[in-house]
């Protein structure tokens, strides 16, 4: 196997790649396989060899259904050198449909129906949407709806814009959500009107976005498909545009992206389209494995490549034994003795002790097997908080590396946070949000170097106005001197400045926009020598992501602010963050890259890495075949290949449960190079016995080998 | 502290990086946050910022051959209007019809990469190419200041590096090449900059020797700017004890920011969450 194109820099090709990467310039390939059989490797390739071939750049679309499974191609294009020109677009249906709206906007935005055409739209985020939809759901709330439905609001929320998002990916009217779940229900009737419910609000919130140009993510999506993508006009700029189109993991895209490709495929110059076989992980996304397979048929050639390169004969044996397992179906004649090296059990009765265990066992691969950290990944259905923690902190004692693969984490968890939301209450008296002490004091601690607790806490006790004045923070002048010399005149000195800063900006009496008065109280104190962000430089990260979030919801919150005059932004914020409307999540610094990988099992398959050793923790965990209870919303039934107007049975939810540990079950011994621990707690995390279906599948297993060693 | 290997220098950073190297480690190498005011006062600048974006995208449409009268009226406020209507009324003519829009060029020079988003190009194949780049700042800055701009030596260096990318068979000269800016603040009074084989030359020594001092420093250390002046308009002041209160935005020459977008140029994936 030889590589012949300079440009890459990519592995040795097998002939497989190559060809694929070398069809023709005018060819369309639907390239198929398991996952780990080097299919993403063939598109860097193709994508050279397009490159290569003089094809400019710019002509070149690369579309993936989410941002992390871009990385390879993003990675490729900046590590490597490319040709002088331009540079290939690398898009999801989201981003192009945001990206289109912005541009032909004009064009369009009356003929859509929205209130004011000539007025820019408004992208939300998630969060602002989530905010705009509780605006909207509460006077229904009001009014005594979904009373009988004891659910988290924030839940509630996202599980309305998760329908709306779905009718718009599957490409059905949100009209119609109501009836389908409604149709397919099959609990007590009483639920029933919860979908009905669920509906106005649905429609409440469309129409309170077609009324102030606020563009949620399911609106994107409509509008592209619907205006921009029927436009003569629109279709002209994208064809024109784009002439070579490689699409990967298309089976993780939902049908409102395949039916687009399917139409523009016979446009396109050359195509490569890829699909992974066992895939299909993002069905709560709206991921349609189905509908991607249809595009094969706008295609001139479907290659298939040869089983995953990566997942030894042992492990896929392991595989097979246990998805037979899981469907009741395994014979003596799967288990061959190889089997026992792909795996082990690490048994416990109490979840401390198997937490403690793998721990242990990871200690043993690392310093004494020499197995690098970055090729151990610990699995679990969900990754609450406190295992998290446990594990990382007992690892930490083993000196072993570990970054936790948590989507996100809440920016109010933060201590400099915290303490920027203390001084913003102190700053608007009139917001009616006094701070507790407590919430002063460790706002000073971290405010003013050198001030430790017990000096703050000192001149809390002299400083801190007792009764219920306005400005809570007395003048260091007026502390006792045996006090101010306990606290240090150096400290009572950044006191002192830190409270006239506070007390300037409110005898100004003019509220600032939050973000900015957050920039200039960290600028011009909180940054400056002998104030705690000064050399805290992630405290400055966080405090640009809190500036950034405040600033982003400012930017959409005129159509509320208009309405009220007086409105403040900045408490409305800090009240959302309250209850929990805005969580201002955010992606921690990057860690340690050579780390133990503690993630929830989902995630680590979408980002589609490999690694040798895989602990799937508490296999007994019902979460491993479950789905989440979400009593407003239904990703199966919401999907075009559920016939409408069919009941959910308990044989579909079992089915549907069977099929989707059966798929977690492949998707991570797919991606395991040598050996998997399964751990077993009898007793789980909050106290109680779980046997879940994993579990019982593999002492299925177990019980056939130990039979069959029995027999021999 | 090593330049990563997917650096790209950009007139962004090239421009920090001659106004103080500290800023450019800061900024580009360490990627520090630091979330202080740049200028005051801090509502108006955003508001004039946002206004050049849409300014931007407004002439955007318009090449790309949308209504101008739907176009016009996004027009939110006078000032934007005014700018709009110059725009109809002045941009430079005649431009050659084939035209790329808001288009990224990348190349590398001795082994680095240089990368560039460009308002307009437009090209007259095999005669010439025109850059305009529409400037939305306060006041239009003297001619003398604009030629020293990165911008101005970065951009038709670049496009002439990367001239064979837009038709393999046509090789251009810089002779073919010029350069325009356009100005809000002064419309009827465009800049242009022909350009040549040997301020070309010049310009890929003078940017070779640019990155080089920049290696340099990463072998060293990036200094703070002598010219103490400049920390008043730039947020990283607290961390290098430079002064406390933000500057005025009048004493800014370029206040667009536009071109920071071209530091995460390949990062074109612009997603809602979901
Ligand atoms: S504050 Fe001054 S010295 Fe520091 S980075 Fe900015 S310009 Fe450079």
């Amino acid at each position: 196997m030889i590589n012949p194109l300079p440009l890459m820099n990519l592995p040795k090709l097998s002939s497989e790649q190559l060809q694929a990467a070398q069809a023709p310039l005018n060819r369309k390939i639907f390239l198929q396989g398991e996952p780990g059989s080097g299919k993403t490797t063939a598109g860097l390739a193709r994508l050279a060899f397009l490159l290569e071939s003089g094809i400019p750049a710019e002509q070149i679309l690369i579309l993936l259904p989410q941002r992390t499974l871009a990385k390879p191609y993003y990675d490729y294009l900046t590590q490597n050198p490319l040709p002088p020109g331009s540079l290939p677009t690398i898009v999801t249906l989201g981003g192009l449909s945001q990206r289109t709206i912005q541009l032909f906007w004009p064009a369009i935005s009356a003929e859509a129906g929205f209130a004011r055409p000539h007025q820019p739209p408004l992208f939300l985020t998630l969060e602002t949407a989530q905010y705009y939809m509780s605006k909207v759901v509460e006077p229904f709330l009001n009014q005594g709806y979904f009373e009988q439905l004891v659910i988290d609001r924030n839940r509630l929320y996202s599980q309305l814009l998760d329908n709306l998002n779905k009718a718009a990916l599957i490409g059905f009217a949100h009209t119609t959500l109501g009836e389908r779940l409604k149709q397919a229900w099959n609990g007590q009737p009483q639920h029933l009107i919860l979908f009905d419910q669920a509906q106005d609000c649905m429609n409440a919130f469309r129409e309170y976005c077609m009324a102030n140009n606020l563009l949620d993510f399911s609106l994107q999506i409509e509008l592209f498909i619907h205006y921009l993508w029927r436009s003569f006009l629109v279709r002209n700029y994208l064809h024109t545009h784009f002439h070579h189109l490689i699409y990967d993991n298309i089976e993780e895209d939902a049908p409102a992206a395949h039916d687009v490709i399917g139409e523009w495929l016979p446009v396109f110059d050359s195509a490569l389209l890829i699909y992974d076989q066992q895939g299909g992980y993002r069905v709560f996304l709206g991921a349609d494995p189905q509908s991607a397979a249809s595009l094969a048929d706008f295609c001139d050639e479907i290659v298939e490549f040869p089983p995953n390169l990566i997942c030894p004969p042992t492990v896929r044996q392991f595989q097979s034994a246990l998805v037979k397992a899981v469907q009741r179906q395994l014979t003596h004649e799967e288990l061959t003795p190889p089997i026992k090296t792909a795996f082990s059990h690490l048994p416990a009765r109490f979840y401390p002790e198997m937490v403690d265990q793998v721990c242990k066992t990871i200690d043993e691969l690392v310093h004494q097997k020499q197995v690098a950290p970055s090729e151990i990944a610990v699995l679990a259905p969900f990754m609450s908080d406190s295992l998290r923690f446990s594990l990382m902190s007992r690892l930490e004692e083993y000196q072993i590396p570990a970054r936790s693969h948590r989507p996100s984490r809440s920016l109010y968890d933060e201590p400099a946070v915290r303490t920027l939301i203390t001084l913003a209450k102190l700053a608007h008296p009139h917001w009616e949000m006094p701070p507790s002490r407590e919430e002063i004091r460790s706002m000073l601690v971290h405010c003013i170097e050198d001030l430790d607790l017990v000096r703050a806490d000192l001149l809390m006790q002299m400083g801190f106005t007792a009764k219920k004045q306005s400005f809570p923070l007395r003048p260091f002048e007026e502390i006792g001197e045996d006090g101010r010399e306990r606290i240090t005149y150096s400290a009572g000195l950044r006191y002192s400045r830190l409270r006239e800063w506070l007390l300037n900006y409110i005898e100004q009496g003019e509220e600032e926009e939050l973000d900015v008065f957050f920039a200039f109280l960290f600028g011009e104190v909180l940054s400056q020598p002998g104030y705690g962000f000064h050399d805290h430089l992630d405290d400055a990260a966080v405090t640009a992501r809190v500036i950034e979030s405040i600033k982003k919801f400012r930017q959409v919150i005129e159509p509320v602010r208009s309405q009220q005059p007086g409105f403040s932004v900045g408490m409305e914020y800090l009240n959302m963050v309250g209850q929990g409307v805005i969580s201002a999540l955010y992606l921690p610094p990057s860690e340690e890259e050579d780390a133990v990988l503690i993630s929830p099992a989902y995630s680590f398959i979408i980002n589609n890495r490999s690694v040798r050793f895989q602990f799937w923790l508490d296999c007994g965990n019902y979460g491993w075949w479950e789905r989440l209870f979400q009593p407003l919303t239904h990703p199966y039934v919401l999907s075009r290949n559920w016939q409408p107007g069919r009941l959910w049975t308990d044989a579909d939810e079992y089915e549907t449960n069977q099929q989707s540990l059966i798929r977690i079950i492949r998707g991570l011994t797919y991606r395991c190079r040598e050996h998997i621990f399964l751990c077993t707690s009898r007793i789980n995390e909050r106290g109680a016995e779980e046997r879940g279906a994993l579990l019982l599948a593999f002492q299925g297993l177990l019980r056939r080998l130990h039979q069959q060693g029995g027999e021999s | 502290m090593k330049l990563p290997p997917d650096f790209s220098f950009s007139q962004n950073n090239l421009q920090d990086f001659l106004e103080c190297p500290r800023r450019f480690e800061l900024r580009y190498l360490l990627r520090q946050p630091w979330p202080a005011i740049q200028s005051q006062p801090v509502v108006e600048h955003e508001q004039h910022l946002r206004r050049g974006e849409i300014f931007h995208q407004m002439v955007q449409q318009h090449q790309i051959g949308l209504p101008v009268d739907k176009i016009g009226a996004q027009a939110y406020d006078q000032t934007l209007l005014g700018w709009w209507e110059d725009y109809l009324g002045s941009m430079p003519q005649p431009l050659p019809e084939h035209r790329l829009v808001e288009h990224t060029l990348q190349s590398a020079h001795s082994g680095y990469r240089f990368i560039a988003k460009f308002d307009l190009i437009a090209i007259q194949p095999g005669e010439k190419m025109i850059i305009v780049d529409w400037k939305t700042s306060r006041r239009k800055p003297p001619r003398a200041i604009l030629s020293q701009r990165i911008q101005t030596r970065l951009y038709p260096f670049l496009l002439w590096k990367c001239s064979g990318a837009f038709d393999q068979a046509i090789s251009y000269s810089p002779e073919q090449i010029e350069m325009i800016y356009w100005f809000t603040a002064d419309p009827l009074s465009p800049e242009r900059f022909k350009y040549s084989q040997k301020q070309a030359e010049r310009d890929g020594e003078y940017l070779l020797e640019l990155v080089q001092q920049v290696e340099h420093h990463t072998q060293t250390y990036f200094p703070l700017t002598s010219q103490e002046q400049r920390c008043s308009l730039c947020v990283y002041r607290s961390l290098c004890n430079r002064g406390i209160t933000a500057g005025n935005i009048d004493d800014e020459i370029d206040e667009e920011v536009d071109d920071d977008r071209l530091d995460i140029a390949f990062d074109q994936i612009g997603e809602t969450e979901f």
